[in-house]
C-alpha cells in the first residue's frame, strides 16, 4: 500500500477505524456516514468476512453502494443480500444476548467517562438548549455491545468535562456505575477516534486516555481541543496516514459525492511532513 | 420490589386489563371488510388527544399519505411515538397536530429547538429500542418489560422508566412501562380487505405496533385476495383481527421508499429535510398537504406519472420482496 499525500481529515478518520476492525468480531453500525464507511472499507481491504448489523434488524448484508440520501435503513440497497431480515427488536435482542462485540457510533459530545450526548447542547430543563435528535439506537449499542467505538471531531466543545445530557451511557460516574444502573457487566466504551487522535480508557479509573495522534498534529494541539485533561498513555503512538488504496475505495465506492468526508480540513505531505493543506477538496 | 431510582417523565399509563376489555368489546373476530378511503380512516380512527404510533417513517416505508391526511384534518394535541423518525414529527408539530413526543430518534433542526423552547412540544426521552421494547410489552399484554439498557442515562430521568432490584437475582434492572398506543398507522406491501397484511424486508416495529394498539389503520400498496394469504400463511405479518381500517394507498410511502417497489424521491426528500433544517416547514405543508385534497390529487398534480415511473425504475432490487 502507498501512503497518501493529500486527503481529508475525515477520510483519515474512516481509514483509522477500518484498521481496528477484526474479522472474528461482530459489529453494530449506527446509522450511515463514517461508522458505516469504516466497516465497509474494512470489508474491502482488511476483514472481508466481517459481519455487521443495523438497527432495523439487517444481519450481515452485502450492501449495494451508493445509497440515496438518508436511505441507510429499511431500504433495499442497505439491506441487500443480508443473511437475515428482522426488526429493531431483533437487533436489540442480539445485543442484549451478548452476540454483538463492537458498536460503532458517531457522537455530538463525549466526556471523561465516555458518556455520549445526542439530545441537547445547553440546559435540558427549561427547554432553552439547542436540541438534537436523541440517542436513536446508540443507547442500546453503548449499553449492550461488549465494546463501543465512538467517532467525533477534535473540538473543545465536543469534549466537555461532563456532557450536557447523557443520552447513551459511557462509564457514567466511573467504576461500577454501569452495573449499579442495570447495564451488563464487562461492556462499555473502548475507543474514541477523531481525525486527530485515538483514545482508549484507563482500566482502573475508567477515564478517557490519549493513546495515539495523527501524523499532522501534536499532543498539545489535541489537548488544546479538549475541555478537560485526559489521561495520557505512557507511550503515544502515531497513527498511519491513509493509504492511496483506501482513499480510492472511499472516493469511488463509498462516499462518492464527498458528502461525509468533504467537510473539515485537508492534509497534504509537504517536505516529507504531513501538514494542513492550503487547498481543500478532492483534486 | 425495591425501587432504586425512577424517571420523572409523564408516560401513557399501562393498563393491560383495560386493553383486554377494549379488545373484547371492539375488535371483530370474523372477517369483516374494512376498506375506507384515507379521509374516512383518519376521521374515524384518529381523535384529538390520541397517543399515535406510526411504523417506520416518512422516508422509509412509512404511512406518509396518512400522516399528511392527519395534518390536513388538523388533528390536535397528539402524543407521538417518536422512534426512528426523520421528519414525521416535525411535520406533525409544525402542522399544529402534535404537542407531546416520546423520543427515540427524531430528525432535528431549528424547528425542534424552537418548538420545545416555545412550549409547543413537550418531549420525554427514551431511545429507539427502548420504545420498541415498550411496544413489545404492549403487544404481549404485559404491564412492563425489563431491559439491560437505559439505566444511568439522563433520558432515564426524563422518562417513565424505573430502576428496581430484580426480585430473582437481586441485581439492578430497568423496567419500562408497556406502551399501548390509542392508534397505530402502518404502511404495508400487501393487504386484503379484512386487514391481513404482509410486510416484506426489514421494519422497525410493525407487528408489535399492530398488536399493541387500540385502533390500527393499515395502508397498503396493493390489495390482494384473501386466498393469497391462505396459500402462503407464513408470510402474513399482521392478522386481520388487529386491524380496524384498510386504506388502498399506492405510493403511500411517497416521498419515501418501499423496498422492492419504488425508490425515494431524492429531490423531495431534500426539500422536506431542508425545511426542517431551515426551521420553516410551512411552504412544504402548503405545497404538499394543504393545497391538495387527497393523496391521489397530490400524486397527480404535484408528482406526476413520469416521476412515479422513474421511482419504480430506480428500485432495481427485487430479491427478497416476493413481488
Amino acid at each position: 500500500m502507498t501512503p497518501a499525500t493529500h486527503f481529508a481529515e475525515r477520510e483519515h478518520l474512516i481509514c483509522a477505524v477500518s484498521r481496528v476492525i477484526e474479522e472474528e468480531k461482530s459489529y453494530w453500525v449506527g446509522g450511515g456516514g463514517e461508522p458505516l464507511y469504516s466497516i465497509l472499507l474494512a470489508q474491502r481491504l482488511y476483514a472481508s468476512g466481517v459481519q455487521y448489523m443495523t438497527e432495523d434488524g439487517v444481519i450481515a448484508p452485502q450492501s449495494m453502494m451508493p445509497w440515496d440520501p438518508l436511505m441507510t435503513m429499511v431500504a433495499s440497497r442497505a439491506g441487500y443480500r443480508a443473511l437475515q431480515w428482522g426488526t429493531m427488536n431483533t437487533a436489540g435482542n442480539f445485543a442484549q444476548l451478548g452476540y454483538v462485540d463492537v458498536g460503532i457510533l458517531n457522537t455530538l459530545q463525549v466526556d471523561r467517562y465516555g458518556n455520549i450526548n445526542s439530545t441537547v447542547l445547553g440546559e435540558y430543563e427549561g427547554g432553552q438548549g439547542r436540541r438534537f435528535g436523541g440517542p436513536g439506537g446508540a443507547d442500546t449499542i453503548a449499553a449492550q455491545c461488549w465494546r463501543t467505538i465512538l467517532m467525533t471531531d477534535q473540538q473543545k466543545r465536543k469534549f466537555p468535562e461532563r456532557v450536557d445530557f447523557i443520552s447513551s451511557p459511557g462509564f457514567l460516574d466511573g467504576p461500577g456505575a454501569r452495573e449499579a444502573n442495570g447495564l451488563p457487566p464487562g461492556t462499555g466504551p473502548w475507543r474514541v477516534f477523531t481525525p486527530w487522535a485515538m483514545f482508549g480508557y484507563e482500566e482502573k479509573s475508567c477515564e478517557l486516555m490519549l493513546m495515539a495522534i495523527s501524523p499532522f498534529v501534536t499532543v498539545d494541539m489535541v489537548l488544546a481541543e479538549m475541555s478537560f485533561e485526559p489521561k495520557i498513555a505512557p507511550t503515544i503512538e502515531t497513527l498511519d496516514p491513509p493509504m492511496e488504496e483506501e482513499l480510492e475505495i472511499i472516493r469511488t465506492q463509498l462516499d462518492t459525492d464527498g458528502q461525509t468526508t468533504g467537510r473539515g480540513q485537508w492534509i497534504e505531505k509537504r517536505d516529507g511532513k504531513y501538514v494542513f493543506a492550503e487547498t481543500q477538496g478532492r483534486e | 420490589m425495591e425501587i432504586l431510582a425512577e424517571g420523572q417523565g409523564a408516560y401513557l399509563p399501562p393498563d393491560p386489563d383495560g386493553f383486554r376489555a377494549w379488545v373484547r368489546d371492539n375488535k371483530p373476530r370474523t372477517l369483516v371488510p374494512k376498506m375506507l378511503n384515507e379521509h374516512e380512516a383518519i376521521e374515524k380512527f384518529v381523535s384529538d388527544g390520541d397517543y399515535v404510533a406510526y411504523d417506520c417513517n416518512y422516508f422509509q416505508r412509512g404511512p406518509s399519505s396518512l400522516i399528511r391526511e392527519v395534518i390536513r384534518q388538523k388533528k390536535k394535541d397528539l402524543w407521538v411515538c417518536g422512534k426512528f423518525t426523520y421528519v414525521a414529527l416535525a411535520l406533525l408539530v409544525e402542522g399544529g397536530c402534535a404537542t407531546r413526543a416520546d423520543i427515540g430518534f427524531v430528525g432535528f433542526g431549528p424547528w425542534l429547538s424552537k418548538a420545545v423552547a416555545a412550549g409547543r412540544l413537550r418531549t420525554y426521552e427514551y431511545s429507539n429500542v427502548v420504545m420498541t421494547y415498550r411496544l413489545q410489552a404492549g403487544a404481549q399484554g404485559l404491564p412492563f418489560i425489563g431491559v439491560r439498557s437505559f439505566g444511568g442515562t439522563a433520558g432515564f430521568s426524563q422518562s417513565g422508566a424505573k430502576l428496581v432490584k430484580d426480585p430473582f437475582s437481586g441485581k439492578p434492572v430497568v423496567l419500562l412501562p408497556a406502551l399501548n398506543p390509542d392508534v397505530s398507522i402502518i404502511h404495508v406491501h400487501q393487504a386484503d380487505v379484512y386487514g391481513n397484511a404482509r410486510v416484506f424486508g426489514t421494519g422497525i416495529s410493525h407487528v408489535d405496533c399492530a398488536l399493541a394498539s387500540k385502533r390500527v389503520i393499515v395502508s397498503a400498496e396493493e390489495i390482494i385476495e384473501t386466498d393469497e394469504f391462505r396459500r402462503d400463511p407464513a408470510r402474513t405479518s399482521i392478522p386481520h383481527f388487529t386491524v380496524d381500517a384498510v386504506v388502498h394507498a399506492p405510493f403511500g410511502a411517497y416521498p419515501g421508499t418501499v423496498q422492492g417497489r419504488y425508490a425515494s424521491d431524492v429531490q423531495h426528500v431534500v426539500e422536506c429535510f431542508g425545511g426542517t433544517m431551515r426551521g420553516d416547514l410551512q411552504p412544504y405543508l402548503e405545497k404538499w398537504v394543504y393545497s391538495v385534497d387527497s393523496h391521489d390529487e397530490m400524486l397527480e398534480k404535484r408528482v406526476g406519472w413520469k416521476k412515479l415511473q422513474e421511482l419504480q425504475r430506480r428500485e432495481t432490487i427485487r430479491e427478497g420482496y416476493s413481488i
